[in-house]
């Protein structure tokens, strides 16, 4: 049930994103914002799926034929790694640091695309630095609050 | 043997039943994905209907339609001598289609809009898409009830052009930024900051004479032909309603 009301927030981001809330026109990356949370308290292999999942939901929601699928899963089984780790991962910076390398990585996977089809976006560095910028700058905030949610419901950390 | 027993405790066929959840998710998001999002669109526009732009701008559209309409008719007046046979006009037969953008999205790896009408209003991929000013883009897939617009600075966007009166003819590529790039296919090019761009009389894909943009600083030593930067007249990223044909 949370997750499909997570979900269905998630849906409403990525179709009218709030425009106050944008840096040199880009939004954040929403996706990266939900899926980090959800794969550091569920695993690598929950990680994975949810990024497969999400990648679907994205490219679904968006009229080029660019994917996010590849790099999505990968940054969920990634991030499903930290599971393991034993710090207090809500707490510091390194949500953030994760969060900016994502979107980096995901914006760089766009990129690839685009110079393997033989297209030319002139506006590129300007698109990644903005939206990397302004996603690590949110994501402390927003995925520690999820992170949290998160391991209350999960069975996990039930005690 | 560690590898081998790996393998056989990944492929294992209970394991693979007991995670059905996940694979019905992933199979339903799939489907997702090759429709195209067409259900979640529909429910979209369905669901912000209340917050669509007011009709103000509707009939300011359509005075600057007929406004338009008679530029046009003057122009086609003064080329009337060298007017050739225009196929592609004749074709696009049938009335304006005038839709609500919904949701917009002009910055980023892609640029497109999305229209409140749809396939029930007469909507078909690949029409031509207006704005007071001159064109915007094209439909690039339709759902029974909204639209998607492939807009001109997209970079998967390619539309002929030709400078007015028949002076070069070029190629629009899409490139992210909001000044589209005029490759021009001769050499010999006699082209000016200023000069008007009308869509090609010899383009199948969208309608003729739809007046493009203004030719803003040119390239005379590109290779292998000149090249232009186009600033657009239509403002997409102001306009609440277009025309679709």
């Amino acid at each position: 049930m949370a997750l499909f009301a997570s979900g269905l927030v998630l849906l409403c981001l990525l179709l009218a994103s709030p425009g106050w809330l944008q840096l040199a026109g880009m939004s954040p990356a929403w996706a990266v914002l939900w899926l980090l949370p959800w794969s550091v308290v569920e695993g690598p292999l929950a990680g994975a799926l949810a990024g497969i999942a999400v990648g679907l939901l994205f490219d679904a929601l968006q009229g080029s034929n660019l994917t996010s699928v590849p790099m999505l899963a990968l940054l969920g089984f990634w991030w499903g790694q930290f599971l393991a780790a034993r710090r207090p991962l809500e707490r510091s910076t390194t949500l953030g640091l994760l969060a900016l390398i994502g979107t980096l990585m995901l914006n760089g996977s766009y990129a690839l695309q685009l110079h393997l089809r033989g297209e030319v976006n002139a506006a590129a560095w300007h698109i990644t630095f903005a939206q990397t910028l302004l996603t690590a700058l949110v994501a402390p905030l927003f995925c520690s609050l999820q992170v949290l949610f998160w391991r209350r419901i999960s069975s996990r950390y039930e005690r | 043997m560690a590898r081998g027993n790996n393998l056989k405790r990944l492929l294992n066929l209970r394991l693979l039943l007991a995670s059905w959840p996940w694979l019905l998710v992933i199979t339903a998001f799939a489907l997702l994905r090759l429709s195209k999002g067409a259900l979640l669109l529909d429910l979209y526009a369905q669901v912000s209907r209340p917050f669509w732009p007011g009709s103000a701008q509707r009939e300011w559209l359509q005075k600057a339609q007929r406004l338009e309409d008679q530029q046009r008719l003057a122009l086609l007046e003064a080329q009337l001598s060298n007017q050739q046979l225009d196929l592609s006009l004749r074709q696009q037969q049938g009335p304006w289609v005038t839709a609500a953008v919904i949701s917009r999205n002009m910055q980023g790896w892609w640029q497109d809009l999305l229209l409140g009408a749809g396939a029930l209003q007469g909507i078909r991929p690949g029409a031509a898409v207006t704005a007071p000013g001159g064109l915007l883009g094209r439909i690039s897939s339709v759902t029974p009830s909204t639209a998607r617009v492939l807009l001109l600075t997209d970079p998967s966007s390619r539309v002929a052009v030709e400078l007015q009166g028949n002076r070069g003819k070029g190629l629009l590529v899409g490139d992210g930024t909001s000044r589209p790039r005029l490759e021009f296919l001769e050499k010999d090019v006699e082209v000016l900051p200023g000069d008007v761009v009308i869509t090609s009389a010899a383009s199948t894909v969208v309608p003729a004479n739809l007046i493009v943009g203004v030719v803003q600083q040119v390239n005379l030593d590109a290779l292998p032909a000149p090249e232009a930067l186009l600033q657009l007249t239509a403002p997409a990223g102001a306009v609440d309603w277009v025309r679709v044909r």
